[in-house]
């Protein structure tokens, strides 16, 4: 037999608390802020839109997108496909069509940065730990971790990848910024009259212009080391910054950035602090801002030859 | 350090991320029409020496956008053990007719009687469409069916809701309407007619004869009609209060054709065993409020429920769960839940010789003064392909209490009113 009450709670009463806390809602003057934690950072979506229902929706769908992204590809995790081909020890791993996607663009920007962005060289980090202390790694140490960076060696086809033994993938460069983008046009997909802004922590994606052209303002981490949040304000298209102020080694006054070359195992360079680029979309500015680090004391050359809004921190 | 020659890299990087995220969006959108979700969910519920229960659920649901949503369930269930038939345990071996007239059965001495022919498998089917109609109003209509041996329910419901104050407060409106078709084992017993007993006569023909003339052949069903007026408002943005007020009638063979009420003696002795009567109307109105406090870890949820009828059955619901996050993916949940009720003016344990038969009455212990609670735990788990699994267990103590009828004899060394209790075990998922 039913029970009404049943019925109506579980219809749309109950949907506005549900007891699926995964995220949180909260209602400004004209817009809604949904906040989760993925990715080792703070997530918030600005929603154009006063519709707390449209929210909720919205909002599960970020989630949901979000956590599928990096259960699929985070590198710290021993039960995903990362973690697969990272211990497939030079036996083949099959791919699906979106790891096939993310490989084909790393291998775009590989090609485009004539080896400076390599996915493989995230082993690196083994033997650089950017503490802020003065341990640098020896000559021997980075002799010896040199052979197992090399883009080049990865085999990979529409289905399955080859990964040389001792190698290992790391699209901690891409990952977030690619999830950026894709909730962001998932958003403008499922709210085709709603502005959406995606924020994971900096990395930053506007689904479309807001109804009135206003921009939004968002609290960004100040890419200097500053204390506090830096206010931007953004309009349409994406933002990224790459570098970290803070992650660095220091030894006999020479500073060591933590951005790494792989093609010699040591820091790049007279690269700046930090690099915020204001781009197309997310994943456009992300790889912007990480190439322009990669050119080290010709990152601002590179950006303006790029025509695109940027701010180096150095 | 050598320079990016290319100087068309933002460019050729924007064709790039067109190529990585272009035929995202098909997959987005596909993702979004077959964002069917299932729940399904398997049950025990059993009590010690009486009945066991074992139920499957399935539900699906899906969003077709816009706040288009449908959901439909299935639930099958099947029960096996006896509960009690309502006569009183009795010093000596008592025999009771089957409600078939086919056979009987021996309930031993002190042992309270209980109907073991109570096996039946039910199949319940319901479907949920809700939309928007105006701007911050949705309605919703469903319909379900459901389908035992000797019981068929088919009903349908319809509601409205609507939004106020920046969607702070709901309001809804809900009418439903049932109907049930009771088919009982051997015909529907008349109210208050004896429970004949084959041994008390000379030949098999004569007892179908005696039998037969206690049954109404007549087809029996009711009619249900609901109406719930719902209000819910968001206190702040960590608490949630509703108010429900539900009003209900029901109209039609109110009976349990398979419940008895025996007449006793003054020593207590069972004279005669007579099948249960009561009114063919009932008219219920119930008040609901609950609250939900959403914690940084957690959710409290506290309801109350207060139901009246003009069957005198007075009840109270306490029920309470607070959810507890212990990470990111598992939460555990104890559940507390007590219940009370006042007995039904016509709710007699037995009836006395010496006193005038009443118009009704019924020894049903589902009728009757009793307390019961429930205590439980829960955990739940999401998995890292975003499924969710939980587990509940909850023990079930019914206690029914004297509503002041004093035992007669030999019945006060009798237990009259048999408590029952209840062990429930929960597996769900969700994908």
């Amino acid at each position: 037999m039913i029970d009404l009450h049943t019925q109506l709670s579980s219809s749309f009463l109950m949907t506005k608390l549900t007891a699926e806390l995964d995220y949180q809602l909260e209602t400004k003057e004209d817009f809604i802020i949904g906040r989760f934690n993925a990715m080792a950072s703070p997530c918030e979506l600005l929603i154009d839109s006063k519709d707390l229902s449209l929210g909720q929706n919205l909002m599960s769908v970020a989630v949901n997108e979000t956590r599928r992204i990096e259960a699929k590809f985070s590198r710290y995790k021993n039960d995903n496909l990362m973690h697969a081909i990272n211990n497939s020890r030079g036996n083949p791993v099959f791919i699906d069509q979106e790891t096939y996607q993310l490989l084909q663009f790393a291998d775009t920007c590989y090609q485009l940065s004539e080896g400076m962005f390599d996915i493989t060289s995230g082993v690196l980090r083994k033997i650089w730990k950017f503490d802020g202390s003065d341990n640098i790694p020896t000559a021997t140490q980075v002799r010896q971790i040199l052979p197992f960076i090399d883009w080049q060696k990865v085999v990979f086809t529409p289905t399955q990848i080859i990964l040389p033994k001792g190698f290992e993938l790391d699209l901690g460069g891409i990952g977030k910024e690619y999830a950026v983008s894709r909730v962001s046009n998932l958003m403008l997909s499922m709210a085709p009259n709603n502005s959406v802004l995606v924020n994971f922590g900096g990395d930053i994606q506007v689904s479309q212009v807001r109804k009135d052209k206003k921009a939004w303002q968002v609290g960004i981490e100040n890419p200097t080391n500053a204390k506090g949040l830096a206010v931007v304000q953004i309009r349409e298209g994406g933002l990224a910054t790459s570098g970290d102020a803070n992650r660095y080694l220091l030894k006999d006054n020479k500073r060591y950035s933590h951005i790494l070359n792989p093609k010699t195992g040591y820091s790049i360079e007279n690269a700046p602090r930090s690099v915020t680029v204001a781009g197309i979309d997310c994943i456009q500015s992300g790889i912007l801002a990480t190439l322009a680090l990669l050119q080290g004391q010709q990152s601002e050359t590179f950006l303006e030859a790029q025509g695109v809004t940027f701010w180096c921190y150095r | 350090m050598q320079l990016i020659k290319d100087k068309k890299v933002a460019a050729t990087l924007a064709a790039a991320t067109c190529a990585l995220l272009g035929t995202q969006p098909a997959q987005a959108n596909e993702q979004k029409d077959d964002a069917w979700q299932f729940d399904t969910a398997i049950l025990y519920y059993g009590e010690s020496d009486r009945v066991q229960l074992v139920e499957g659920v399935f539900n699906a649901k899906k969003d077709f956008g816009d706040e288009h949503i449908f959901s439909a369930k299935l639930v099958v269930d099947t029960l096996t053990g006896a509960s009690a038939s309502g006569a009183v345990a009795q010093p000596g071996v008592q025999t009771f007719t089957r409600p078939s007239g086919n056979g009987s059965y021996q309930v031993n001495a002190g042992e309270t009687p209980l109907d073991d022919t109570f096996r039946d498998t039910r199949v319940q089917l319901s479907g949920q469409w809700t939309q928007p109609i105006f701007e911050n109003t949705r309605v919703s209509t469903g319909f379900n069916f459901s389908n035992e041996y000797d019981y068929l329910s088919i009903g349908a419901n319809a509601s409205l809701a609507r939004d106020f104050n920046r969607k702070n407060t709901t309001l809804s409106f809900g009418v439903s309407y049932q109907f049930d078709s009771i088919d009982p084992v051997g015909y529907a017993p008349i109210g208050l007619a004896q429970m004949q007993l084959a041994s008390e006569f000379d030949s098999e023909e004569a007892f179908r004869t005696a039998f037969d003339a206690t049954r109404d052949t007549e087809d029996k069903d009711k009619d249900t009609f609901d109406v719930l007026l719902g209000l819910t408002q968001v206190i702040n943005k960590r608490m949630l209060m509703q108010f429900n007020y539900g009003y209900s009638v029901v109209d039609g063979y109110l009976n349990d054709p398979y419940k008895l009420v025996s007449v006793v003696n003054d020593t207590g002795l069972t004279l005669r065993n007579l099948h249960e009567n009561r009114p063919d109307e009932r008219t219920k109105h119930n008040v609901f409020w609950q609250t939900k406090y959403a914690l940084d870890s957690g959710v409290i949820d506290v309801s109350y429920r207060y139901s009246t009828d003009d069957w005198d059955i007075d009840s109270h619901t306490i029920d309470s769960r607070f959810r507890w996050n212990i990470s990111e993916t598992s939460y555990i949940q104890p559940h507390f839940r007590y219940y009370t009720q006042s007995a039904a003016k016509f709710y007699e344990p037995f009836l006395e010789e010496s006193t005038p038969l009443p118009m009704f009455a019924s020894a049903d212990y589902r009728l009757g003064e009793m307390d019961a609670y429930t205590i439980g735990l829960k955990y739940g788990q999401t998995l890292s392909n975003g499924h969710k699994w939980a587990v509940r267990a909850e023990y079930y103590s019914q206690r029914p209490t004297s509503d002041g009828t004093a035992a007669i004899g030999v019945l006060n060394d009798l237990d009259l009113y048999p408590s029952i209790d209840a062990f429930i075990l929960q597996f769900n998922y969700h994908f």
